[in-house]
């Protein structure tokens, strides 16, 4: 197992480059979910007001 | 006959049905890409044998490679996308043109970070003035472009046009940079670098490089439809089906 | 309305815009200074050996004179998208690729020549070979149009936004690549005693494309960035 991680010496260049292809894949997979999120509970947030606001409008 | 396929395509380019149509097609990619991409993965790490020339370090190559071709492969989507937008003003291609920008930018990112730790134990150095890694970072630099004159504009959709038509310009600008850079490297005979060697990959080798290619296909398919869908959303906020989905999310 | 003949058109947007030019003459000074600026830098960062200096000589005035290029592309049209009279150009009944040739014209007058009239004190600051100076003075005769016609496109696609400055450097560097490469080519094959017609005759045919193909891209770009 140890000499699998070793990778006959080229350890230390196999693995960050491993590591790099799978944070920035993962990083980048995961950002549009993040700003999806945001912007769905902003739209919520808005639709809210308006709909606070039509309630209060008839009564003068 | 065939009318259907037409007006198939036509359905698709509007919003709402793209935005279902990528959501039920979207974990199936992603279940694609991560299943070939373990395939690949212990085909190349735990199957493959050591390279007689090379050792263990050639095991880099089934994440660089595939990581350039995408690199490309992304670009020519782009700019492909890019076209249709200018010429026909699809909202759709727009969208998929700059989504693919970030996501092209990733997978060129990856290739020169992991061809320049995979050139230090090979030929001793980081980084070499070659054409293919020139051309890889002009590359790069091409992506920031279109992406940062996609958002230096306060209108989403002027933005994407501004940035389709450099998109274009970028696709003309590729194969000259890469011609002018070999020319430069005959007029000053630096240290000569050879990137691949003349030995042919064998074929434990070759199927987890061709796997891991399809599995970073599948994996832009997922990445960009989850992209379009959040941009689309955005867009389109005003419109009563991103008001249902919005209340759909609230729930649950 | 009877429409004006395309010649006198082109002499009167050429003259309106060198009249602005030299009403404002402290800009087109600015460039050249930093060019100065710049070359003077390079011998207190390297030490003054001729040797070195000798070698570098060709490559650090090409590149001084890109980035005073690029410091000057910013304002191209700049006071016309304020002043609005880009979008009067645009509406004019004169094709707008012509008319926009004729401000690239412009402003590679007001700001590449004089950088060119002092490449030759430059690259003497730097102990450039006198026999090497024509091939220099000739690439840069030929690669700066060819940066104007380039970057006039990037510039017109960033007329609709706020700020563009290093945005337009972003943009400007991958196509300048090519260009840099056979300008400092030419240069470096001339003092290595080697022919150097080669890369000079690609700038020629790049600047050939470019003259046509630029201003219609130009025209593209701008009614892209300016159609709200």
């Amino acid at each position: 197992m140890s000499a699998f991680f070793a990778m006959g010496g080229y350890g230390a260049y196999v693995w960050p480059a491993y590591a790099v292809f799978f944070i920035v894949l993962i990083a980048d997979y995961l950002a549009p979910g993040l700003r999806r999120r945001r912007n769905l509970r902003e739209l919520r947030a808005r639709l809210a007001r308006q709909s606070a606001r039509q309630q209060r409008s008839p009564a003068p | 006959m065939a009318n259907w396929i037409p007006l198939w395509l036509h359905k698709l380019g509007s919003p709402p049905i793209f935005y279902r149509f990528a959501g039920t097609l979207r974990p199936w990619a992603l279940a694609l890409a991560l299943l070939l991409g373990a395939a690949a993965l212990y085909g190349g790490l735990v199957l493959a044998p050591a390279d007689y020339q090379q050792g263990d370090a050639y095991r880099i190559i089934f994440i660089h490679v595939p990581s350039a071709w995408m690199s490309l492969f992304v670009y020519g989507v782009m700019a492909v996308a890019s076209f249709i937008a200018l010429v026909w003003r699809i909202k759709l291609a727009e969208v998929v043109a700059m989504e693919s920008a970030p996501i092209g930018a990733a997978f060129t990112f990856i290739t020169l970070v992991t061809g320049s730790l995979w050139g230090k134990p090979m030929w001793g150095t980081w980084w070499t003035w070659d054409a293919r890694l020139t051309s890889e970072l002009v590359l790069l630099f091409l992506y920031l472009g279109v992406i940062g004159l996609y958002h230096s504009f306060e209108d989403r959709r002027q933005g994407a046009r501004a940035a389709a038509f450099l998109a274009i310009i970028g696709i003309i600008n590729v194969p000259i940079v890469h011609f002018s850079v070999n020319w430069w490297n005959t007029l000053h005979q630096g240290s000569t670098v050879r990137i691949l060697g003349p030995s042919k990959m064998s074929g434990d080798m070759l199927w987890p490089l061709l796997t891991m290619m399809a599995a970073t296909k599948f994996y832009y398919i997922a990445s960009l439809f989850g992209r379009v869908r959040t941009d689309l959303l955005a867009m389109e906020s005003g419109k009563d089906w991103v008001r249902q989905i919005a209340e759909e999310e609230a729930k649950s | 309305m009877s429409q004006a003949p395309l010649a006198p058109a082109c002499a009167a947007l050429l003259r309106r815009d060198l009249t602005l030019a030299w009403r404002r003459r402290g800009d087109i000074a600015m460039p050249v200074l930093y060019a100065l600026i710049v070359v003077t830098l390079f011998p207190f960062a390297l030490g003054p050996e001729d040797a070195l200096l000798q070698r570098i000589a060709g490559g650090v005035v090409l590149v001084t004179v890109l980035l005073a290029m690029l410091l000057a592309l910013d304002a191209m049209f700049r006071s016309d998208i304020e002043d609005g009279s880009l979008e009067q150009l645009v509406l004019a009944p004169q094709p707008l690729a012509l008319m926009l040739g004729m401000k690239i014209l412009a402003h590679w007058l007001t700001t590449a020549l004089p950088l060119i009239v002092i490449a030759p004190l430059l690259a003497g600051m730097l102990h450039l070979p006198a026999a090497v100076m024509p091939v220099m003075l000739l690439a840069l005769l030929l690669a700066t149009p060819l940066l104007s016609l380039l970057g006039a496109i990037l510039v017109a696609l960033t007329a609709g936004t706020r700020r563009s400055g290093m945005l337009l450097a972003l943009m400007l560097l991958p196509l300048c690549v090519p260009v840099v490469i056979f300008a400092a080519g030419a240069v470096a094959a001339a003092q290595q005693g080697l022919p150097w017609l080669a890369p000079i005759a690609w700038l020629g045919a790049a600047l050939a494309l470019a003259l046509v193909l630029a201003p219609l891209a130009c025209a593209a770009a701008l009614r892209i960035a300016l159609d709200a």
